[in-house]
């Protein structure tokens, strides 16, 4: 069974990007998750990058990632409730816990840890994005310049997630042959295996990049596909979305505060910045081809690219 | 008249006082290891776990200690290059290097890419390495994989790539860790005599590390045992068997073992060879024919052949006392995914019955559907339609044990009684407070077995099914007859096994019964007495060397061979 974050190429615009393209498109939606905090604005982040992965016919990875991204934001919103009792707006007044001591429940509360929890749902979609739609091993020839002296480095920026989905299925699977009488697994034991396991594994292809000569000073191959024709709109988008949200940030966009009421700013600057990054979210749309010739070019270019997995 | 003195090559690997210990390590890995081989040499490296093999040849890559750290002393020489200043990289150059485990030996997306990429390393031009994948590929039989995604294929596919990958840069030396280990015997046996045929056609020097003997002893040139680190023997491969013979049986081959047994000199390397020894005058003149048309048991041995029989009957009939089912599927279909879109059906219509106590081995080539059966039957897989019935209960065992384990003590991943009763069933009851990364790899298998079994027991009995998924990966024959035991010992609580291997001679020493898969269906269904003696492949090396029904083990052959003898 296949992770859903497995790479599959296909021939849409994002995939055919150079990884240098897709990881500046996709790079720059995840800086405008991590310069915001106004709700409307991750809104229209997380709109982005699923509308990105579904155009790049990254589903499954969309799914999933959205899945557990919500998953992982609803779980942040609850801790954050319980463990933050600042705010005006008391919804609910529990008592004395252990460890937690006077815990009230309050809408600031709760919009702050849904604020937490959206940006890590999005930049969990954004890398699910990545993850499915660039080619790991055009990465891993692009980084042969920065990192050729460490294989290790190159193998967890290019391998750690693919090794990672198919660690975690693996696991789950154990986990629930699990006897009734042994100790149940917990999130964090897991995790923690996981994490081992997977460094540990990247550790093991590292030492096979090194045996295929990955560090060699060797002069770099004449590749068959050194660019795409979609990098200079990946390019342009990621940049553009970068100008946009910095100039909103600079005019006020990310209005917002959780305590001691919470404001979202809903202002014109604020709604631009949003449109503009929904729109965003289009860059990876293949143009509906003129005439038949330029399908026949188009699909001659990806099966041309696609198994031969060479070059940036 | 004079001739010009030719230049004698350099060894293809030169060892010289070689001593190394991993990081951190008490024990010593390698003890002053010294060793030399000539170009175009076909050298097999045999020894028990840990008694430093894979070391060894990761030294000759250059992964020791480049990668992995720690203290070495002493010489190694890689056609010449200087082994231990030179690093992995540009040893890569000359040697070649294929790891036990498949899936840690690919970094590309798909197997073009993966067999091109040392190429392209190495800076190749693009039409060169078109040329060169496209003819390592023909020879490995597999461009049908190359436009395939690496995560697509199966176990012995993989190995394949790896080799392919290993082998594109025409490489003087190819290291194998255990390349079979994975394989199943056809799959196994097609490996080693194309390395075999590189080796004659290619000159290229081989050096193969593995556990199953029997499968490559006849393809070497040369033996090299390593015991504790140090090489305790390094001869041809009859010189080998003899020394195996008292040194440690556990390093014979089945076809060894039998001759042993029979007082037969002298001991064979292979199917050929023994056969040639039976069919020789020597045999003959004490009434024996040639192994494919002769009657071993005689008029005498007529009551023999007769309690193999009854034997086998037995089975077919199932064992005296009643017993439950342990498991009972009908008409099962499976379907899986095979890449984005397409799918296929792994299981076509499989009917299959366990019965408590009884011992099964599922057998089948890579990709027949073994895996996904026990999946299945464990719930981790949907059916399309059909029928699973398990009264009791269901544990199983997945390839990698390491991922039951998730806690950094062994009490801690079983508390209460019903983990206590577990481990004792495993017999690990001593090992309460280790770290499960300090035990053995056996004993992290029983361990996981354990995990999977607790709360299972009722009292001393196990009711249920037992299901272990390829168990004896990477493992010698000393800790698969501690696994023969142990599934013994299950079976003999009530449980029933079902147990998923390629390994056709363990098989023959745990399985009453063999069912056989091939491409989603059964194929056979019986005794292990008859399944496993009335093939070639899936047939154990005695079996091959004697052919005769329901003889399948060294001992039972022993029993046959030694009638006529004593009758004469």
């Amino acid at each position: 069974m296949r992770s859903p974050f497995a790479y599959v190429p296909r021939p849409r615009p994002l995939q055919l990007a150079s990884p240098a393209a897709a990881v500046t498109y996709l790079g720059s939606l995840v800086v405008v998750a991590f310069l915001y905090s106004n709700p409307i604005a991750l809104l229209s982040v997380g709109l982005a990058v699923v509308i990105a992965g579904r155009l790049a016919g990254a589903h499954a990875a969309v799914r999933a990632a959205l899945w557990m991204g919500l998953t992982l934001a609803a779980l942040i919103v609850v801790v954050n409730a319980l463990v933050v009792s600042r705010g005006d707006t008391v919804l609910a007044r529990l008592g004395e816990w252990p460890l937690f001591g006077q815990v009230d429940v309050t809408l600031e509360a709760i919009v702050a840890g849904l604020v937490l929890g959206l940006r890590a749902a999005v930049v969990m979609i954004a890398f699910a994005v990545y993850s499915a739609c660039v080619d790991p091993d055009r990465v891993l020839r692009a980084l042969r310049p920065l990192a050729g002296r460490s294989a290790l480095t190159a193998t967890l920026v290019s391998r750690l997630v693919p090794v990672a989905a198919a660690d975690a299925a693996r696991l789950r699977d154990a986990a629930r042959l699990r006897g009734p009488g042994a100790a149940p697994v917990g999130r964090a034991p897991l995790a923690r295996r996981l994490l081992a396991g997977s460094l540990d594994r990247a550790v093991d292809v590292a030492a096979t990049l090194e045996l295929r000569g990955y560090s060699l000073d060797a002069p770099r191959a004449k590749n068959r596909r050194s660019r795409s024709r979609y990098d200079r709109r990946f390019y342009a988008t990621g940049l553009a979305v970068l100008a946009v949200a910095i100039a909103g940030k600079a005019l006020g966009a990310d209005s917002f505060s959780e305590y001691p009421a919470t404001e979202i700013g809903t202002g014109a600057t604020t709604l631009a910045v949003a449109t503009a990054v929904v729109l965003s979210g289009l860059a990876p749309l293949r143009r509906r081809p003129q005439r038949a010739r330029s399908v026949l070019s188009d699909r001659r270019t990806a099966s041309n690219s696609l198994p031969a997995g060479g070059g940036i | 008249m004079q001739f010009a003195t030719a230049t004698r090559p350099a060894p293809a690997l030169s060892i010289e006082g070689l001593t190394y210990t991993y990081p951190e390590a008490a024990i010593i890995a390698l003890r002053g290891v010294s060793v030399t081989l000539p170009p175009g040499e076909f050298a097999l490296l045999a020894g028990r776990s840990a008694s430093g093999k894979s070391t060894l040849l990761r030294a000759a890559c250059g992964l020791v200690p480049h990668f992995h750290g720690g203290e070495i002393d002493g010489r190694i020489e890689v056609a010449g290059i200087d082994a231990i200043s030179a690093g992995p990289g540009e040893l890569a150059a000359v040697v070649g290097y294929v790891a036990q485990d498949p899936e840690t030996q690919v970094v590309s997306t798909t197997v073009a890419a993966e067999i091109e990429l040392p190429l392209e390393m190495r800076g190749d031009p693009p039409a060169s390495r078109a040329r060169a994948v496209e003819e390592v590929a023909l020879a490995l039989a597999i461009p049908h994989l190359l436009d395939r995604a690496v995560d697509t294929l199966s176990g012995g596919e993989l190995q394949r790539v790896a080799l392919a990958a290993a082998l594109v840069t025409r490489p003087r030396l190819v290291l194998l860790d255990e390349p079979t280990s994975q394989l199943d015997p056809v799959a196994g046996d097609e490996l080693i005599w194309l390395l075999r045929r590189l080796n004659e056609e290619w000159g290229v020097t081989i050096l193969l590390a593995e556990h199953r003997l029997e499968r490559c002893l006849a393809a070497a040139d040369r033996v090299i045992a390593m015991t504790s680190g140090s090489v305790s023997f390094d001869g041809s491969p009859p010189d080998f068997l003899t020394w195996a013979q008292d040194a440690d049986q556990a390093l014979e081959t089945p076809a060894a073992k039998l001759f042993s047994l029979s007082g037969i000199a002298p001991l064979p390397v292979g199917v050929r060879d023994a056969r040639r020894t039976l069919a020789s005058s020597e045999h003959r003149a004490k009434g024996s024919r040639t192994p494919s048309s002769l009657n071993f048991f005689g008029e005498e041995g007529s009551a023999g052949r007769g309690r193999i029989a009854e034997k086998v009957q037995a089975v077919r009939r199932g064992s005296g006392s009643p017993s439950t089912t342990a498991v009972a599927v009908r008409d099962l279909w499976v379907e899986l995914s095979r890449g984005d879109d397409e799918r296929r059906d792994v299981l076509r219509g499989i009917d299959i019955a366990v019965r408590s106590g009884e011992q099964v081995a599922l057998m089948g080539r890579n990709g027949a559907g073994k895996s996904t059966l026990l999946r299945s039957l464990a719930g981790l897989t949907d059916s399309l339609r059909g029928k699973i019935e398990i009264p009791g209960d269901i544990a199983l065992l997945t390839q990698n044990p390491g991922d039951y384990l998730v806690r950094e003590r062994v009490g801690d991943e079983l508390p209460g009684d019903a983990g206590r009763a577990a481990l004792s069933l495993v017999g690990l009851e001593q090992a309460i407070d280790a770290d499960p990364c300090d035990l053995s790899g056996g004993e992290r298998q029983r361990l996981a077995l354990a995990i999977a079994l607790a709360g299972r027991m009722d009292g001393e009995a196990l009711p249920g099914l037992v299901a272990l998924d390829e168990p004896t990966r990477g493992m010698d024959r000393a800790r698969k007859d501690d696994l023969v035991g142990l599934i013994g010992d299950l079976a003999e609580r009530g449980a029933g096994l079902l147990v998923a291997t390629h390994d056709v001679e363990f098989a023959a020493a745990f399985a009453e019964r063999v069912v056989l898969l091939g491409d989603g269906v059964v194929i056979a269904d019986g005794p292990a007495a008859e399944v496993l003696s009335g093939g070639w492949y899936f047939a154990t090396e005695v079996a091959r060397v004697l052919d005769l029904p329901g003889v399948i083990t060294p001992e039972q052959g022993a029993e046959v061979l030694r009638r006529p003898t004593e009758g004469s």
